[in-house]
């Protein structure tokens, strides 16, 4: 009896320890994704979606002028060069929504007062932002920079939209408070 | 006794705006300048006058604001805009346009004119731009052989 009562007692003792060593981990990663995704929300208000740039990348009067030089040759360039900016545009696009999507997947739930409407709004956007990429991607592919400006603006409009809810929502998302959760996950 | 007010980055680069870089049309000769003060090592920009006057910290973050302006402002230009610019200096600089055009598409001399802590998208298209509009100008070269470089 007293060795069943011992061997119980050091089964729950081990099932403590990983249970706080599991929760530890989760604790971690979260502090990392919250970091990943407000790394991700910078680049993408700062570098990727500010509407000056990606007017510039799609702008057909650069096309126009290209045309006007009357060489294949510099124009077969120009729309070379185009389609490759483009597409690492929309690949950059799609991965720092990924990252954020991961984060509203994961740990924003446990930290962010989201509404169930809100969330479920917010899910939406994430998966139609993601296919346009996709489509927008292979658009490229195939038909070069120029083919899909519609779709960009749809694509630039909806990763805008998406940021600012990811902001709005996720207050502690700004420095200081990333940063404190940061500490507070790596010393638990 | 009230504080004395320490001139900052802000102030020297509204000297080195004013003085230095007033005297440059194009902002690729802008860029062109401004990266030629940085380290190509360190990454540290240096400029004698504006240390002297500020102080070595001082000049280097101003010189890397001015930077990142001329990059940003480049950026933003039209591909016509950018083939007048580059035109412009290459007239400007002792060689043929001939031998500007081939160094600049051998050696790619731009990729060292951006802004440290770009964003590789902006580095990209920028790159991107300069090879079409080096072989813009090659193609205008060859229907107008005779132009030399400016007197």
């Amino acid at each position: 009896m007293i060795q069943l009562v011992f061997f119980l007692s050091v089964g729950v003792l081990l099932f403590v320890f990983l249970l706080v060593l599991a929760r530890r981990g989760r604790a971690e990663g979260a502090a990392e994704t919250l970091v990943e995704a407000r790394h991700a929300l910078l680049i993408l208000q700062t570098e990727l979606l500010p509407r000056a740039l990606v007017t510039r990348i799609f702008a057909r009067e650069d096309l126009d002028f290209v045309v006007a030089q009357g060489s294949r040759q510099v124009e077969d360039l120009f729309l070379r060069e185009r389609t490759r900016v483009a597409l690492i545009w929309v690949e950059r696009v799609r991965g720092q929504v990924e990252l954020l999507r991961r984060l509203h997947l994961g740990s924003a739930r446990y930290y962010a007062q989201l509404e169930l409407r809100r969330e479920l709004s917010l899910a939406w956007d994430f998966g139609v932002l993601l296919v346009c990429c996709r489509a927008l991607s292979l658009v490229f592919l195939v038909g070069g920079a120029y083919s899909g400006s519609r779709i960009v603006g749809t694509v630039a409009e909806a990763a805008t939209r998406i940021c600012e809810i990811s902001g709005q929502s996720l207050a502690f998302l700004s420095k200081s408070g990333v940063d404190d959760f940061a500490g507070r996950g790596s010393t638990l | 006794m009230p504080l004395r007010h320490q001139p900052g980055p802000w102030e020297a680069a509204e000297d080195l705006r004013r003085k230095t870089l007033s005297g440059m049309a194009r902002q690729i000769d802008r860029l062109i300048y401004l990266a030629s003060t940085r380290d190509y090592n360190t990454g540290v920009y240096y400029h004698d006058g504006l240390a002297a006057i500020y102080s070595q910290d001082v000049a280097c973050q101003a010189l890397a604001d001015c930077h990142r302006e001329a990059f940003r402002q480049l950026l933003g230009a039209s591909l016509q805009d950018l083939v007048g610019q580059l035109e412009g200096y290459m007239r400007s600089v002792h060689q043929t346009p001939d031998a500007f055009i081939a160094a600049w598409q051998k050696l790619e001399p731009y990729r060292v004119t951006v802004p440290v802590e770009s964003d590789p998208l902006a580095a990209e298209f920028f790159f991107a731009n300069l090879r079409t509009a080096l072989a813009i100008l090659e193609t205008r070269q060859t229907a107008r052989p005779s132009l030399g470089p400016a007197a």
